[in-house]
């Protein structure tokens, strides 16, 4: 018994004493693999002379996918590409500025999505490198650079995608519930105006299919009421203007108009319930942005196929997309610049559309784009490619601030959710959102 | 919280049960006197396994389906057949094997050290009278109290400074010790370790080190197993920080299944397969450190 | 002989000094400026102002009460069927180590996968326990919504997750028992439950003592499960928004470093203030004894 405990004891001190040789072994043997210090990490598993570029990402871009890199490796064989994911947006953006601001650890491209273009432009513009003199911007659409330019001109990135937003809806529920079923009608009959989508609505609940609702939440419809409107949160100089914007009180009265109803089915988007509801047909309309609908195909299964369909959205929208930017830190600019300006050229994003369905924020690739077979038989034929088209170009300039996305997050998950989930009236959902609102910004 | 519990150091907070407590017998620590366990203790032992298994049990089931699958109604309670495509898709996806490595290395060093050296510092403020030891173990406890979530932002600026992004000893080096640790040994010893063992053992004219040895450890085994085998989850499955300070390449295992579910539709299956994978290696962990939480260890080592 | 208590705990305050104080100092400096995060080098001093600022906002006020009331819902069960679970463990079981190992397997779940299948489990059209509720007559509860709804659920969760956890720390001090204490309280006629309530318990003291610490500033500090239950406000209402949830809220979602590290430093004086009312209700107890 003793002779063994002894021995066991013994055993025990020599793997205390090797792993902790081995850790910290291994922490200097890291160092001297990456011996400069403000590399920003840019040359892991490069060697051979190649230039090593790292794309720091959150994850939605599908280069990969479409195999871009590899295509790009194969023109540049002096070129290796590795993309750091980070796909939590909640973590992504914070540990990208920390970085930036650090002045280390960037990787060579840094992507930067919608919600947080403002804030970079208006706070790290001078921690990127200005992309606007190294190509021609005519290619890109002129509100997709301008929310990535600052006041005396400097872009600190280039657009990728963007999300121009339809209606996508299910033509089985709009026959049982005795409404029009045809896209160019159904896009006719709601034209112009967000409150003549939710009119159908009532329409729809009048002899709504047992167990079905018309959209799947009214924040959605906020949010889509709100792509299409030219006054946001905030003005052109950055003041926040969120409590007069006649685009944020005329998207709340739709959601209003929603919640206040019996239209919805009370879900938020790409929870597991909303994703059960996708796959058992239990809403007939949502707001689908060009990216959304792989998405739906995905979840709605073989069940969905040709009972979906897509009609123009009652006006131009746009939800999400992004950009990408180099930032000055990063240790091969001159290549970075390079693989920035190709990833993001009429061609490329051509490719990215084709797999999965990004839409091109570059209009000279509108009149090649060409989804999935399968995407398009499943959505019931629907020229899917022209419908978007035609929202990315009518699409308003539109102006962020700062803090668009947390006063979106208030005005969504506490406004709205209080009136269409616990029975608050209109006011009062108003009124904690504004509260909600005062606190993020500090007033 | 008690004022006597905390002013340290103290012989025997422990109320004296009744019964004769001074024979000079060596303790038998914990053998011989376990009960066996009847039929209803195994009944509701298993109604809580079960409880604490299904998660884990269902990220199994959802790995063995696809993505199109998972959002139906009713959720599939038994397994598909795609478990090994999925494993293998989220294998390649984002280099586990790196990952696993790294984070071996990475949970393993802070296991070790986090166990030695709250076991040390333990034993100094359960057992040891010196100046300030009751400050410095309210100083201990007090930091735990300011939550860890801020102090990424100061503490990558400074790793940055010191030419440390995305390498490993980053994440090592801030949690080689923790407060928890400390505490939890101390509170552990206090009750555990007979002051008459330490004193039997200095007149037998051993040393600092050889007490610590001979008598701290052999007391303190079951305590260190535990807090190691929750250190070590904690050091596997920490995330925030490993995210902030490491990337991809040189990934830990929850940094690159983090890396798992990209493209506008995220495969869900394969997401589940990388959080599988990710589990497996504690499970092993579980069963190394499990063993040595038993009691009768320590016969043979106090009579010496 | 002299040097060695300052020879064991030296390791331990190097390395935690270095790499665990200095950061946590910081974020004190932090407070005491306004800064937001994406500009970490413009700190305008404002003093206690960021602090005057919670005092009067009703979201703090509510996250400390709402901190309230799901620490002590998850806290007491949670420990007291710690417990019990060690106290079972700790008799002679076959396969012992793997029900250990089993209890512990919450703790070691992922986050992803657990927040799946409370979502399910808590959803409230089909979900799993509004479909068992609806047997015995209850309509189906929107428990994220929900005022108390919402922090069952939370508290459930954490439940779930720590229980085991607490469990084996317990089952860790119980093996350091002498087994002469069992014995002779037995030959005195004493039953099982006996000597849990006259032996184990007394003599896990200082660890129940331990584990109710660490759970109450665990408690303070909780943001994971009400965040992955319900996002960063923590319900519409606020309902389930605990103070580290506050926290994160501000100073991950929101970006306003200066008022989150204030928010951090305000539970760190709560905290004093819980052990000081209990130091001093414990002093006047004593006295009047």
């Amino acid at each position: 018994m003793r002779t063994s405990t002894r021995g066991s004891r013994r055993m025990m001190t020599l793997a205390v004493v090797a792993t902790l040789t081995t850790g910290l072994l291994a922490g200097c043997a890291d160092d001297s693999g990456d011996s400069t210090p403000n590399n920003g990490g840019g040359n892991g598993g490069g060697g051979g002379g190649k230039t090593a570029l790292t794309i720091g990402t959150f994850g939605v871009f599908g280069y990969k996918q479409a195999g871009l890199y590899d295509e790009y490796m194969k023109l540049h064989p002096d070129v290796s590409i590795t993309e750091n994911v980070t796909t939590k947006t909640d973590v992504y953006w914070p540990k990208t500025i920390t970085r930036l601001q650090a002045g280390s650890g960037v990787d060579d491209i840094q992507a930067i999505e919608i919600g947080n273009v403002a804030e970079a432009v208006q706070t790290q513009a001078d921690k990127f490198v200005d992309l606007g003199k190294e190509v021609d911007k005519s290619q890109w659409l002129d509100w997709k650079n301008a929310q990535a330019t600052t006041k005396d001109g400097k872009q600190i990135g280039l657009g990728t995608d963007i999300g121009p937003m339809a209606i996508c809806y299910r033509k089985d529920l709009f026959k049982e519930a005795g409404l029009e079923t045809d896209r160019t009608k159904l896009a006719a009959e709601w034209k112009g105006d967000w409150s003549k989508f939710v009119d159908v609505g009532k329409n729809y609940m009048k002899k709504a299919p047992s167990g079905t609702k018309f959209v799947d939440s009214a924040s959605s419809v906020y949010n889509a009421a709100l792509g299409g409107a030219s006054e946001r949160y905030y003005d052109k100089d950055g003041n926040p203007i969120w409590d007069k914007s006649k685009g944020v009180k005329a998207a709340w009265n739709s959601a209003m108009e929603v919640a206040t109803s019996d239209m919805s089915a009370k879900l938020k988007q790409f929870e597991k319930p909303w994703d059960q509801a996708l796959a058992n047909a239990k809403f007939a309309t949502v707001a689908c942005p060009a990216w959304m609908i792989g998405y739906i195909q995905e979840k709605s299964g073989e069940a969905g196929k040709g009972n979906w369909d897509v009609a123009a959205a009652p006006t131009a929208a746009n939800w999400g997309g992004a950009f990408i930017g180099v930032p000055t830190a990063g240790k091969h600019q001159k290549e970075a610049i390079a693989l920035a300006k190709w990833l993001t050229a009429p061609e490329q994003q051509a490719k990215v559309f084709a797999k999965q369905a990004s839409f091109p924020s570059a209009p000279a690739a509108y009149a090649t784009l060409k989804p999935q077979a399968a995407t398009v038989e499943y959505f019931s034929n629907a020229p899917i490619a022209e419908i978007y088209a035609a929202s990315a170009k009518t699409i308003p300039v539109q102006y962020f601030g700062v803090k668009d996305q947390p006063i979106g997050t208030a005005i969504a998950d506490v406004g709205i959710l209080q009136v269409e989930q616990k029975g608050k009236t209109p006011e009062q959902g108003w009124d904690a959102a504004k509260n909600e609102i005062k606190d993020v910004l500090g007033q | 919280m008690t004022t006597s519990d905390l002013t340290l150091p103290q012989v025997d907070p422990a109320p004296k049960p009744k019964g004769d407590r001074g024979s000079r017998r060596p303790r038998m620590i914990g053998a011989g006197r376990q009960l066996h366990a009847g039929p209803i203790t195994y009944v509701v032992l298993a109604v809580f396994s079960l409880i604490s298994l299904a998660p884990l049990l269902w990220t199994a089931i959802a790995a063995s389906r696809d993505n199109t699958r998972l959002a139906q109604t009713p959720p599939p309670l038994w397994f598909g057949a795609n478990l090994f495509k999925n494993m293998q898709a989220a294998w390649d996806e984002v280099g586990l094997g790196t990952a696993m490595l790294n984070s071996t290395l990475v949970a393993g060093t802070i296991t070790i050290s986090t166990v030695l050296f709250s076991t040390l510092a333990g034993f100094a403020f359960a057992k040891l009278r010196f100046k300030f030891s009751s400050a410095l173990l309210l100083l201990t406890i007090g930091t735990m109290m300011i939550p860890p979530q801020l102090a990424v932002v100061p503490l990558y600026l400074w790793m940055a400074d010191l030419g440390w992004s995305n390498q490993l000893q980053t994440v090592i080096l801030p949690t080689l010790v923790t407060a928890f640790g400390t505490f939890f040994m101390r509170q552990y010893l206090v009750q555990a370790l007979p002051t008459e063992l330490i004193e039997a053992a200095r007149m037998d004219g051993a040393n600092s080190l050889r007490v610590v040895w001979h008598v701290v450890f052999p007391a303190a085994r079951p305590a260190m197993a535990v807090l190691g085998l929750l250190t070590f989850v904690f050091a596997w499955n920490d995330f925030l920080w490993p995210i902030i300070a490491l990337n991809q390449q040189n990934p830990t295992v929850q940094v690159a299944l983090n890396g798992l579910g990209t493209g506008y539709v995220p495969d869900q299956a394969v997401i589940m397969a990388g959080a599988l994978l990710g589990t497996l290696p504690l499970l092993i962990a579980f069963l190394l450190f499990g063993k040595q939480i038993v009691g009768g260890i320590m016969n043979g080592a106090i009579k010496g | 002989m002299k040097a060695s208590p300052y020879a064991f705990i030296t390791p331990f305050f190097l390395v935690f000094g270095a790499f665990g104080l200095v950061p946590l100092l910081y974020t004190g400096w932090y407070s005491l400026h306004s800064v937001q995060l994406s500009s970490l080098d413009k700190q305008t001093w404002v003093g206690l102002e960021n602090y005057k600022n919670l005092w009067s906002s009703d979201f703090f006020w509510n996250a400390l009460k709402n901190t309230f009331t799901i620490g002590l819902i998850s806290t007491v069960p949670q420990l007291l069927l710690a417990l019990g679970i060690a106290h079972l463990l700790n008799y002679k079981l076959r396969g012992s180590t793997l029900w250990r190992v089993v209890m512990l397997t919450p703790y070691a779940t992922s986050v992803a996968a657990a927040t799946l299948v409370f979502t399910l489990l808590y959803s409230w059209d089909g979900g799993m326990i509004n479909w068992l509720l609806h047997f015995v007559g209850v309509d189906p509860i929107n428990w994220r919504e929900s005022d108390w709804g919402g922090q069952f659920a939370v508290s459930s969760i954490v439940i779930w997750r720590w229980t085991g956890y607490n469990a084996l720390i317990y089952l860790a001090a119980m093996q350091a028992i002498p087994a002469d204490l069992y014995e002779s309280t037995a030959l005195d006629g004493a039953n099982r439950w006996q000597q849990f309530r006259h032996v184990t318990i007394p003599m896990l003291r200082p660890t129940i003592l331990f584990t109710v610490v660490v759970s109450t500033i665990g408690a303070t500090q909780l943001f994971g499960e009400p965040l992955l239950f319900g996002g960063s406000k923590g319900g519409s209402e606020h309902q389930y928004q605990t103070l580290g949830l506050y926290m994160y809220d501000q100073g991950w979602i929101i970006g306003n470093l200066g008022k989150a590290s204030a928010i951090a430093w305000s539970m760190f004086l709560i905290l004093l203030i819980v052990a000081a009312v209990n130091m001093l209700v414990n002093r006047r107890l004593r006295k009047s004894q």
